[in-house]
């Protein structure tokens, strides 16, 4: 019995465990100092190009201390956990927007938030096993003679069995601290650890992390609050102090809630002009006002000084909605523009389909009606002459399907239909007389448009490279990721493409109606690469 | 010999159908769709199944699909593949099988009725023809430093023929050659490409096939 009693007294996993809390308690407390300060200036600069750089700022300082509790818990709990540190992104905005983007920064922030919390309960048990066990030492020089405020103790036999709840205190806490130290290891690892998460996931995984961490933080801060408030009403003090720590937890949890919602809905969103920043800036603002006004209401009012961080935040607000306004406006030219290309690609387009089938297959389709009326003419009075005709007319035939199986291949390939992209460029590839090297990498099939777009970047590359630009190598790369497709052809030639030519010109409005973009680079002297960007996402 | 067609449309199943049958074939059974030409075929057992590559219900490569079927569970009757279009991928999944009795021509082809029998009559009988414009796809990407450099202007032209699944009598016809010259060029274009000598026809086309399709 005893020896079960002391069995984990006797283990290293204890006081691991125990170690493991101490120095969460310190990377908490780090933790919510950035965070809190991080956010604070971010969001109050959300509009502001600043907002970028106090990202990357923010995500690095919260990788670190993630990566520095992953490191913790590996050493102690022997928890899997590798978070990553950045967020990967390329272009000023874009790094930005990977930031927030990124399930594993809101779970790095989450794990952050809980460690204080939940380090404090271990800790904060063992220090009052202290002070029960210590009391038949401490209860003579001590002039209240309060233990835990509640009894008084006046001599050493009425010490003792505060000792002995001391030692059953410490010893359930010694029992408690392996259960707690594996519940900390899964969530050290399914918070912290993401070798390769994030990267490749859906956007449904996506949603459900965050939806999970929301869950997590509000029912560990609601638990916080729970505790609190039962300390505070198992004290005598009347000042309600647990509202501050409220306070500051109802501001977390309102403004990831904010933050879930808009994400989650975009109704939310639309009601903001279809910007799920302004919509999170504009609802983050309200709650802040709300927790301001709150503190005011607490700190016994007087001058309502809530009111100027009130005006600040409605100012950024109304500049963020004005250019949110101004780019939407922008966007709808753009729009406008490329839908007007690709009425003009497909007005182009279907012309000169007509005028093939003019000058093409139609007029040889009269000439062999032509032919087979003369031979008609002819019959029974001239075999040589009418086999002759009839000659004439098989050729016209076979030159008529040519030409029309020609035009059905410019319109859409046969074997993009069939068979998909890849095979699609793999057929291009093989019928190109100079070495193509092919790579593609996509994982589920695009949308039609999307593949004819790609399809056609890739042949009227090889085109180009074959034709015109004496290349002895093209490179033929095809990828998905990120919601993009993105097809790119490269050679050794000598440069000088054409982009304003006819089919690098349709290309681009093929691609910018898809709302694509169309890069082309092809100084004299080589060498060209042109690169399609085609969004494609599910 | 006994025929069985499968086209979608009406104006050439019946146009076929009639061709073959003034050029003394017996067509047994004309279905619009893969899966009823596998039935029909699996029924009949015909020497030969002419498939359109296009067919009902998805109108993509369902003909190819149930031709390659076919070659697996009844590798007796021969297939001749028709198409407005032709791909050499698809050329070289009908002719993986390393077994003759396959045939690839584009739609064009049946205009020259005396030539189209003919490749019926061919592949029916266990060899291959494939389209002219299958062999120019695969020249066509004759690399500065390929293999088809080695060969002479006259060579190539042989090994064109060849590939198409003509014999070294019809090439001899066609080239305006002895055989026996013809026999010469075929060995001296086997050597130069470090093919393994093959005696029949069909054969040679796979060597050939082979070789091309693999050579980059």
């Amino acid at each position: 019995m005893t020896t079960r009693l002391l069995r984990p007294f006797r283990r290293a996993e204890t006081y691991r465990a125990l170690l493991f809390y101490v120095a969460e308690l310190a990377l908490g407390a780090a933790g919510f100092v950035v965070l809190v300060a991080g956010w604070s200036l971010t969001l109050t600069l959300a509009i502001t190009p600043l907002v970028v750089p106090l990202l990357i700022g923010l995500r690095a300082a919260v990788g670190a201390l993630a990566q520095a509790e992953a490191a913790v818990a590996r050493k102690l709990l022997g928890a899997r956990s590798r978070p990553r540190a950045s967020s990967p992104g390329r272009g000023f905005w874009n790094r930005g927007f990977a930031v927030v983007r990124d399930g594993a920064f809101w779970r790095q922030q989450a794990q952050l938030l809980l460690a204080w919390p939940i380090a404090l309960v271990p800790l904060a048990v063992l220090s009052w096993a202290a002070e029960l066990i210590t009391v038949p030492i401490w209860h003579r020089w001590v002039d209240s003679r309060d233990v835990v405020g509640l009894f008084e103790v006046d001599s050493f036999p009425e010490s003792l069995p505060f000792a002995a709840a001391g030692l059953a205190l410490l010893i359930a806490l010694a029992h408690l601290l392996g259960p707690m130290s594996s519940l900390s290891r899964r969530l050290a690892a399914g918070l912290l650890d993401d070798d390769g998460a994030g990267v490749g996931r859906s956007r449904e995984e996506l949603r459900v992390m965050r939806l999970r961490s929301l869950t997590i933080t509000s029912l560990v801060s609601t638990a916080i609050a729970g505790v609190l408030v039962v300390i505070w009403a198992a004290t005598p003090t009347d000042y309600f102090w647990p509202i501050w720590p409220l306070l500051s937890l109802g501001l977390l949890v309102g403004i990831l809630g904010w933050v879930m919602l808009v994400l989650e809905h975009p109704s939310a969103a639309r009601l903001a002009g279809g910007s799920e920043a302004l919509a999170i800036q504009v609802g983050a603002s309200a709650v802040l006002v709300g927790f301001l006004v709150a503190v005011w209401a607490v700190t016994t009012s007087g001058y309502f000084w809530p009111i100027w961080p009130a005006l600040g935040l409605t100012l950024l607000a109304i500049v963020h909605a004005a250019v949110v306004y101004a780019r939407r406006h922008r966007r709808i030219e753009v729009l406008e523009a490329s839908r007007a290309g690709a009425v003009d690609a497909q007005e182009s387009e279907l012309r000169r389909i007509e005028r093939d089938l003019h000058d093409g297959a139609q007029a040889r389709l009269v000439a062999l009606g032509m032919s087979l009326g003369l031979a008609e003419q002819h019959l029974g009075k001239d075999p040589d002459a009418v086999r002759e005709l009839i000659a004439e007319a098989r050729l016209g035939a076979a030159e008529a399907l040519e030409e029309l199986r020609d035009l059905a291949r410019g319109i859409h390939p046969p074997i993009l239909a069939d068979r998909g992209l890849e095979a699609a460029v793999a057929a291009l590839a093989s019928r190109s007389p100079v070495p193509v090297s092919l790579s593609v990498d996509v994982s589920e099939r695009p949308a039609a448009p999307v593949e004819t777009a790609a399809y056609f970047t890739v042949s009227e590359g090889l085109a180009n490279a074959i034709k015109h630009s004496g290349a002895t190598q093209v490179t033929v790369r095809i990828a998905q990721s990120d919601g993009v497709l993105f097809a790119e052809v490269g050679d050794d030639g000598r440069g000088g493409a054409d982009s304003a030519g006819n089919g690098l010109k349709g290309l681009r409005q093929r691609i910018e109606a898809l709302d694509g973009t169309l890069w082309i680079s092809s100084p004299e002297g080589g060498p060209t690469t042109i690169r399609a960007v085609v969004p494609c996402a599910s | 010999m006994r025929v069985v067609i499968a086209e979608d449309l009406a104006l050439l199943r019946d146009g076929l159908a009639r061709l073959l049958r003034d050029n003394g074939f017996e067509v047994v059974d004309a279905v619009r769709d893969g899966d009823a030409l596998v039935h029909a075929v699996m029924r009949e057992s015909p020497d030969l199944a002419i498939v359109d590559i296009r067919l009902p219900p998805s109108f993509r490569d369902e003909g190819l699909r149930a031709a390659l079927e076919l070659r697996a569970r009844h590798p007796d009757t021969a297939i001749l593949v028709v198409s407005q279009y032709v791909e050499p991928t698809y050329a070289g999944e009908l002719l993986a099988d390393g077994q003759g009795g396959v045939g690839y021509l584009l739609k064009d082809r049946i205009m020259e009725v005396g030539e189209f029998v003919d490749a019926a009559r061919r592949v029916a009988e266990g060899g291959t023809a494939l389209d002219p414009e299958v062999v120019a796809q695969l020249f066509s990407r004759r690399r500065a430093d390929g293999p088809l450099e080695r060969l002479t202007p006259r060579e190539r032209e042989v090994l064109g023929l060849m590939a198409e699944g003509r014999s070294n009598a019809a090439i001899a016809e066609q080239l305006v050659l002895t055989i026996g010259a013809v026999e010469k060029h075929v060995s001296s274009i086997f050597m130069r490409l470090g093919l393994p000598r093959s005696e029949t026809d069909h054969r040679r086309v796979l060597a050939v096939l082979a070789y091309l399709q693999g050579q980059d």
